[in-house]
């Protein structure tokens, strides 16, 4: 017996069973379509696999970077004729400042045989000298990330106008610059990742739209029997998702397989560099956001195409 | 039910699809839809559905003003039409059952009562042995069953069919007709647009007839009997 009309007001615009359907429509979808969801997942897993590749280097490098800045160290160096006077002055110094932890007073003879040890067969050379040349000095540890600080940089250059100090030797300019490089490095894969992620999202676009294509008729019969917009677009957006998420989990793979076969191929056998740049693999979170990543740009790329298709039939 | 108020629909400048039509079509009605080909028969189940929006005039059906009904209502009020047409609209890659399961989910239908309200459907229309066929596998009278059960799963309000029976035999196009007229007596409001002039005259029916995109004056059916004392049914003057 046909019902009275109802108002449609209140009534669920997707109805509670028809997730499972979406997932079921999509992962059937992506199967009949395989060879041009391939591509999709392809080009996602491409562009988060290149991306990912600049976050490992950054990752690594930056790793390093924090490593030397724990072990940064600023060395003042006397005059032969300094006073105790002039030297407790200057410890008084190293002592009241925030930046600077642990201290050890290195004392002439000390530094000599630290010389003889380090450089071995030069021992010779120094014992010919009639005087030990080797001034005393201060070695102080510096405070993490201190050293990256333009205004300690200055302190510690103003300490060579105090009495009795010669020199002042620190040697962290290049981990400032090797930071910079690890910036520069983060920036260009974001950017190169994320035009390559854009032109993914795009590609996956053109894929939702070719399927959408392909179902065009059913498309119209599901308007015809009252499907929602919503229920007709759902197995499309959960398509670009699940191909942009499979695409962003090929990318870690991938990676990660590359990294351990480096790891295990290149890194022993050559330079410093290498271990630096195969020292450890991607921290969790980075992982997630890089499958995230293929997850929005498939949702994005869908999104585009059904909302494309929903302003036409309009 | 639907209830048509000097509606005229242009789809360009110069021509009219429909010009200024006016009819009423009463709750619990059967009446076909003739004209000849271009006439403006789609066209106007095409307002009914809501597919197109009226250049001018005002739309009725079910007491919803299809003129001012918002675009996210459409699917709702489509929820309460059965549509049935020439050419099937099945899903070829669905099997029967799928077929009408895929309605069922769009219309919120729990999936345990897919395969119950399926097989009632189905049995309506003379099919319920076909459940797993794909459409394919059947003949064309078959599929237009399937196509009627569809429409009729959820026991719509009204009935739409534009040219059921175009694809098919007399007889075929006989008992599809009466699948038409039993949903009628359940309480559907019937519209079938044909131009099987036969057909019209054999059920006796209301006929509202297009030509040219305007109304002709609305007949009914006039009845003969022939030499033997059969019934015949003609057209005659309202």
């Amino acid at each position: 017996m046909a019902r009275e009309f109802t108002s449609s007001r209140g009534e669920p615009e997707v109805p509670s069973n028809t997730f499972a359907y979406f997932f079921r429509e999509a992962l059937r979808r992506i199967w009949i379509s395989k060879r041009t969801s391939f591509v999709a997942v392809a080009m996602i897993a491409m562009s988060l696999f290149i991306l990912g590749g600049f976050v490992l280097i950054a990752e690594n490098l930056d790793r390093a970077v924090a490593r030397w800045k724990d072990k940064s160290r600023v060395d003042v160096f006397f005059e032969s004729e300094a006073t105790p006077e002039q030297i407790h002055a200057v410890d008084a110094y190293l002592a009241s400042h925030p930046n600077l932890r642990a201290r050890r007073f290195v004392t002439r003879e000390q530094a000599m045989a630290q010389f003889k040890r380090d450089f071995a067969n030069l021992s010779g050379v120094v014992d010919q000298l009639d005087q030990n040349p080797f001034p005393p000095s201060y070695q102080n540890e510096v405070a993490r990330n201190a050293v990256t600080h333009a205004p300690f940089n200055r302190e510690m250059a103003e300490l060579r106008a105090l009495g009795g100090v010669e020199q002042v030797q620190y040697d962290w300019e290049w981990v400032a610059r090797l930071q910079r490089l690890v910036d520069v490095v983060n920036l260009i894969g974001l950017i190169a990742g994320g035009i390559l992620a854009l032109a993914a999202a795009f590609t996956i676009a053109n894929v939702i739209r070719l399927t959408m294509m392909m179902y065009r008729e059913e498309i119209e019969i599901m308007r015809l029997v009252g499907a929602t917009e919503r229920i007709i677009r759902g197995p499309f957006i959960i398509e670009g998702i699940v191909q942009g998420t499979i695409g962003g989990a090929c990318a870690v793979g991938l990676l990660y397989g590359l990294f351990e076969l480096a790891r295990r191929m290149i890194a022993p056998s050559s330079s410093l560099l290498w271990g630096f740049l195969f020292a450890t693999f991607l921290p969790w979170q980075k992982i997630a956001a890089i499958i995230a990543g293929g997850t929005f740009a498939g949702w994005l790329g869908s999104w585009l195409s059904v909302r494309e298709r929903v302003i036409e039939e309009a | 039910m639907i209830h048509f108020y000097h509606v005229t629909k242009r789809f360009d400048r110069y021509t009219s699809a429909l010009h200024d039509i006016t009819f009423q079509i009463e709750k619990g009605e059967f009446v076909f839809l003739t004209g000849a080909s271009g006439a403006g028969k789609s066209t106007l189940l095409k307002l009914i559905l809501r597919q197109i929006r009226p250049t001018d005039g005002q739309i009725v059906v079910n007491g919803r003003n299809l003129n001012a009904m918002k675009r996210k209502q459409v699917p709702f009020f489509r929820r309460e039409l059965g549509m049935v047409f020439q050419d099937f609209k099945l899903i070829d890659r669905m099997t029967v059952f799928e077929n009408l399961s895929f309605i069922l989910t769009v219309l919120n239908v729990p999936p345990r009562e897919h395969k119950k309200k399926a097989y009632h459907a189905l049995r309506a229309v003379g099919l319920h042995h076909r459940l797993t066929a794909y459409p394919p596998q059947l003949s064309g009278g078959e599929q237009q069953r399937v196509a009627i059960a569809r429409a009729l799963i959820n026991d719509p309000l009204v009935l739409i069919a534009d040219e059921p029976t175009g694809n098919l035999d007399p007889d075929l196009s006989a008992d599809i007709v009466q699948i038409f007229a039993e949903a009628n007596l359940r309480g559907s409001t019937v519209l079938l647009a044909t131009h099987d002039r036969d057909l019209i005259r054999s059920s006796g029916r209301r006929v509202i007839t297009l030509e040219h995109g305007r109304l002709l004056e609305e007949k009914m059916p006039t009845v003969e009997r022939t030499a033997r004392g059969e019934t015949l049914f003609g057209i005659g003057s309202a």
